[in-house]
């Protein structure tokens, strides 16, 4: 079988400076605007409150101690371990005593949660807001256009990626529309990024959606009933099983070096 | 050269201080505070992470040393890249205010402006602790201790405040206390050798005191020898521990074989022979780290001078005695 004839197209070069370059130059310029307007619109972090921070540290005692207990005499552990279960369960380090016992508000309601929505949100919108904007106008101004041909060979399932916006069905894989090396430079400028604004800017958008998944995942935390931790933690402390682990350390010590 | 400065160790020896500090006119110079206006000066400051780790260590560094001027030159940098209401920044400028204080009446006004900043925000641990040190520098040993119990029943997870807490404790005497505040650290960071034989330590000088029965001198003893065993099982050259062990197996033969049957203890009093090793072993760690060091054998080195002139002072008292 002979080999195909090789596609030439003769494209006018204004194609390049017109279609091409404009279309790079925008994606870059608006992630370094989003970049910006991230910075801007973060709202800085809430402190926490004296009492919610010594009811968190208060449980991450308890599991310290839970998990080190070995390094402990057995007296010593003993003392600790009533004196924090006690203290657990009737309450002793909760930020809020008087919401104990209580049903957990509505997430919707509670105007903490709701700043932190508001963040995502607008990190959401900044981001969506300018790619309708783009895409809208490439497809208005250059849908159809086929731009630059690859320097080399790919298989026709590359097709759909790199020629949306052209329905040739004969046309060489290698050459890519104008709709394509949108979302090319959608997904591929993140590497010039990083060059311009540094490693951790928020320019692109595939970071931005991994950042919002975290505080959500974040968020869930808290969102527990802090009561029913320390209960929880309380129960674990009273089962654990403790073995102090200077036992026998002379003999071992003396086994390992001698 | 900067990698010191973006990571010093903890304990920085004076002369290495010293170095530092002199480093600080240079940096100062190299990098001016005028940059160039807005877009130019995206290509040419760099502003890395480290810059500013390397000028708060500048501050450590220079007010150790004496440099005010330079620290209060980093310290301005400082400022005016993250804002006087950084927590950081607040106890960094607390820190040089009290450095340039000329005698206790201005410690006095700067514990004061402390007061205040913690009142207006509780949770600023950074400047409480400032506060602590602040008290403590004034000798005010006992409301030191009453502040740094409400830090840490605010913040029970803070090794570095249980270590302090103990210290203090310590230095008054309170061995019980002392000993408790250094169990939490370790409950905190359970492999830490250090803490183990400090623990140890603090054991062995309660059994010292006066005041206990000899029931309790046994339990404090043998507790104090198998803590610096561990210490030792953590990290097997570590000097103070030999020393630690030496001191308490030579101190647990003197005590055993006189000692009663015991029924309140955690564990039974460790028996003659395993302590007459232990105390052999120790002395023979002592003696090979001591030669060594003093010969400067490759890996050897980073001992602490003082601590080799001690442990050399130990073993010598020891072989005078045989030969008397």
């Amino acid at each position: 079988m002979a080999q195909p004839v090789v596609q030439t197209i003769h494209r006018d070069p204004a194609l390049f400076y017109w279609i091409l370059l404009p279309i790079t130059v925008v994606m870059i310029l608006t992630g370094i605007l989003r970049h910006y307007a991230m910075v801007l619109l973060q709202s800085t972090p809430k402190k926490q409150t004296l009492p919610l921070i010594r009811q968190h540290r208060s449980l991450m005692r308890g599991v310290n101690l839970r998990t080190n207990a070995n390094v402990l005499s057995p007296s010593s552990f003993a003392a600790r371990k009533s004196f924090l279960v006690a203290a657990f369960q009737s309450g002793a380090f909760l930020a809020d005593p008087d919401a104990k016992g209580k049903p957990r508000p509505n997430p919707m309601t509670d105007p903490a949660a709701m700043e932190g929505m508001m963040g995502m949100m607008k990190g959401q919108v900044a981001m969506m807001v300018p790619q309708t904007l783009i895409m809208g106008w490439i497809n208005a101004f250059f849908s159809g256009f086929v731009i630059m041909k690859l320097p080399f060979p790919l298989t026709p399932q590359f097709k759909s990626m790199l020629q949306s916006g052209v329905g040739t069905r004969d046309l060489d894989v290698r050459w890519v529309s104008s709709l394509s090396w949108y979302f090319l430079t959608l997904f591929g400028l993140q590497p010039v990024y990083n060059f311009i604004l540094g490693s951790n800017n928020s320019a692109n958008q595939v970071t931005q959606q991994m950042a919002g998944m975290n505080p959500g995942a974040g968020m869930m935390g808290p969102e527990q009933d802090p009561d029913k931790l320390f209960q929880s933690e309380a129960e674990n402390l009273e089962v654990i099983e403790h073995k102090w682990i200077l036992e026998g350390v002379e003999d071992r010590l003396l086994a390992s070096l001698s | 050269m900067s990698t010191d400065l973006v990571n010093p160790p903890v304990q920085l020896q004076p002369e290495k201080a010293l170095h530092l500090s002199q480093l600080a006119p240079q940096i100062l110079k190299s990098s001016p505070t005028t940059s160039l206006p807005y877009p130019l000066s995206l290509l040419t400051t760099p502003e890395s992470q480290e810059t500013w780790v390397v000028y708060e260590n500048l501050v450590f560094q220079c007010l150790r040393t004496g440099d005010d001027d330079s620290a209060k030159e980093c310290l301005d940098r400082l400022v005016d890249r993250f804002g006087e209401d950084n927590e950081r920044i607040m106890a960094l400028c607390g820190m040089y205010e009290e450095a340039v204080a000329k005698d206790d009446k201005e410690l006095e006004g700067v514990l004061k402006t402390y007061n205040k900043a913690i009142q207006a925000d509780p949770t600023n641990m950074l400047l409480r602790k400032r506060k602590i040190a602040l008290l403590k520098s004034l000798s005010r040993t006992n409301d030191a201790i009453s502040s740094l119990v409400e830090l840490l029943d605010a913040s029970p997870i803070d090794s570095e405040a249980w270590a302090e807490l103990s210290e203090l404790y310590f230095s008054q005497g309170m061995y019980q206390q002392a000993i408790f505040s250094l169990e939490e650290v370790l409950l905190i960071t359970p492999n830490a050798w250090t803490i183990h034989a400090r623990l140890g330590e603090i054991l062995y000088i309660h059994g010292q005191s006066p005041s206990v029965n000899d029931a309790e001198i046994l339990k404090s003893l043998s507790e104090s020898m198998r803590r610096f065993c561990r210490s030792l099982e953590l990290c097997n050259d570590y000097l103070r521990g030999y020393y630690g062990l030496k001191l308490t197996t030579k101190r647990l033969l003197d005590v055993l074989p006189s000692a009663g049957k015991q029924s309140d203890a955690d564990l039974p009093p460790p028996s003659t022979e395993t302590v007459h090793k232990l105390h052999e072993l120790a002395t023979r760690k002592l003696a090979e780290i001591v030669r060594r060091s003093a010969s400067k054998e490759k890996g050897w080195e980073g001992f602490d001078p003082a601590e080799i002139i001690a442990a050399r002072e130990l073993l010598d008292r020891e072989t005078q005695k045989v030969d008397r």
